[in-house]
């Protein structure tokens, strides 16, 4: 069953990525920085499963799935965004969150081996703000990339939960541990099919929806 | 056991975090709904003016509208008729006068009855043309019939008309909406089309009233925003809204007008 959840996740980014590529080359083309998060997405995956294969610690690549996550989804709604001052915000508290992050490597470097707590925080926190921006300026106007915002909401604030409580379930039972994880994997899933659902809505040639 | 293994520093932490995401979680979301619903009041409200300029212009126009119809019946009154009647009464007076032989006064009392009789054609056709009583007596498609061949008479232009309606007695309010509307779109085909022939369609499409009008007039630039605001379009658009219909205008420039509107 968890690896029904797993590799069924695995199987819907791979996808996702496949036909947001596909349609990067086309007419309607696709975010190129939301293609990157893919991408980024599918290495990090890749590289956990291939560590977890020849049984390495993969606990730290965590950290850089969180940040790399930030950094992808940050330029990608400053990408969508519209208003100037906007795009001013979302850099700066970009930049402002990656310098707090590299003062906390300084000071306590081991945090950056286990689940860091405030990393957690931070980035996920940074990446709602930015897709409630998104939102907010998508009341009154056209719907761009609408499904994908939503599903980003969802997910992060369910799995930055389950992740925040993630050092305490490393001491748990085999058994309970990986509930949370299956857990887990299920809403990654359900995230990939908002944004396989939001190719469907925006890219697929039957309902072509002009990009303004 | 499994508490015994997690420091309390490490418990603390996690809770302390957890709590700490969901409270900024929290300000942001009512910051986010603060911001949502002054925003959408805003568009509210924007709608809402738009309506009234809109609602304003109408008014405007309707007046404008009010205003030059009542100088065309005055210069149509002074023109055609008080001019006639004031040589009638400058006739009656001489006839009054003494020492007139015979032959002067049946001179000038032919003079005031051919007067008399022209100032009465002329208050007939302004009365007509206010509002054409064959309109009132036989409807809508009696209506027209005359215009067209009004039109017609002035040799200048060639009407084609086909009606496949039966108007309804009952709906003379709403044609005569219809009915001004064609008088308009005629006289721009005559004025500033230079049209030399018309064609009025009248048809039942998916249980909708639909008229047709097209002429080979020298047509306008669509894409122009000031030939859509002439008064006489005002005009057109607010009896559209009165009928709750819809209108289509296409033209381009040499090849004539093309208009579309249900009822």
């Amino acid at each position: 069953m968890d690896d029904i959840l797993i590799y069924g996740g695995y199987i819907l980014v791979v996808l996702n990525m496949i036909l947001y590529t596909y349609s990067f080359f086309q007419k309607e083309k696709a975010n190129v920085f939301f293609i990157c998060y893919l991408g980024f997405l599918i290495v990090i995956q890749f590289l956990m499963e291939v560590m977890y294969q020849i049984k390495m610690n993969n606990l730290y690549l965590t950290n850089v799935y969180f940040i790399g996550q930030m950094i992808f989804l940050g330029f990608f709604f400053n990408d969508i965004l519209n208003a100037k001052d906007q795009k001013v915000f979302v850099k700066c508290s970009l930049a402002a969150a990656l310098l707090v992050l590299l003062v906390q490597f300084f000071l306590d470097s081991s945090q950056f081996l286990k689940f860091n707590l405030f990393e957690i925080t931070l980035t996920s926190l940074v990446v709602v703000v930015f897709a409630l921006l998104h939102l907010y300026n998508m009341l009154t106007e056209y719907r761009q990339y609408y499904y994908i915002t939503v599903g980003v909401v969802i997910y992060l604030l369910a799995s930055t939960v389950l992740f925040l409580f993630g050092n305490l379930t490393n001491g748990l039972s085999n058994d309970i541990k990986y509930l949370t994880w299956a857990l887990n994997a299920f809403l990654y899933l359900v995230y990939q099919l908002f944004i396989l659902y939001e190719w469907k809505v925006s890219f697929s040639k039957k309902n072509c929806i002009k990009k303004i | 056991m499994a508490a015994n293994v997690i420091p309390e520093k490490e418990l603390v932490a996690i809770i302390l975090y957890t709590s700490l995401f969901f409270i900024i979680l929290a300000v942001v979301l009512i910051v986010f709904f603060y911001f949502s619903r002054k925003k959408i009041i805003q568009k509210e409200l924007e709608k809402k003016d738009l309506i009234l300029q809109y609602q304003k212009e109408q008014l405007y126009a309707v007046i404008i509208t009010q205003e030059e119809e009542r100088k065309r019946i005055a210069q149509d009154l002074h023109d055609d008729i008080s001019s006639k009647l004031n040589i009638v009464s400058l006739n009656s007076h001489i006839l009054s006068s003494p020492g007139l032989t015979e032959a002067e006064v049946k001179e000038i009392t032919e003079n005031i009855i051919s007067l008399t009789a022209k100032a009465l054609e002329n208050s007939r056709k302004i009365a007509h043309n206010l509002l054409p009583p064959v309109f009132e007596k036989f409807g809508l498609h009696a209506g027209i019939q005359e215009l067209c061949e009004e039109f017609e008479s002035s040799k200048t232009v060639q009407v084609h008309y086909k009606n496949e309606i039966n108007f309804e007695e009952k709906d003379l309010d709403r044609h005569l909406h219809v009915f001004r509307i064609l008088q308009e779109l005629m006289n721009n085909s005559l004025r500033h089309g230079k049209a030399g022939e018309i064609w009025i369609n009248f048809k039942i499409e998916d249980e909708i009233k639909t008229c047709n009008y097209k002429d080979n007039g020298i047509g306008f630039d669509e894409t122009n925003a000031e030939n859509q605001k002439g008064l006489g379009m005002k005009n057109i658009d607010s009896r559209i809204s009165f009928l709750d219909g819809t209108i289509e205008i296409n033209s381009q420039i040499n090849k004539g007008i093309s208009v579309t509107f249900t009822f």
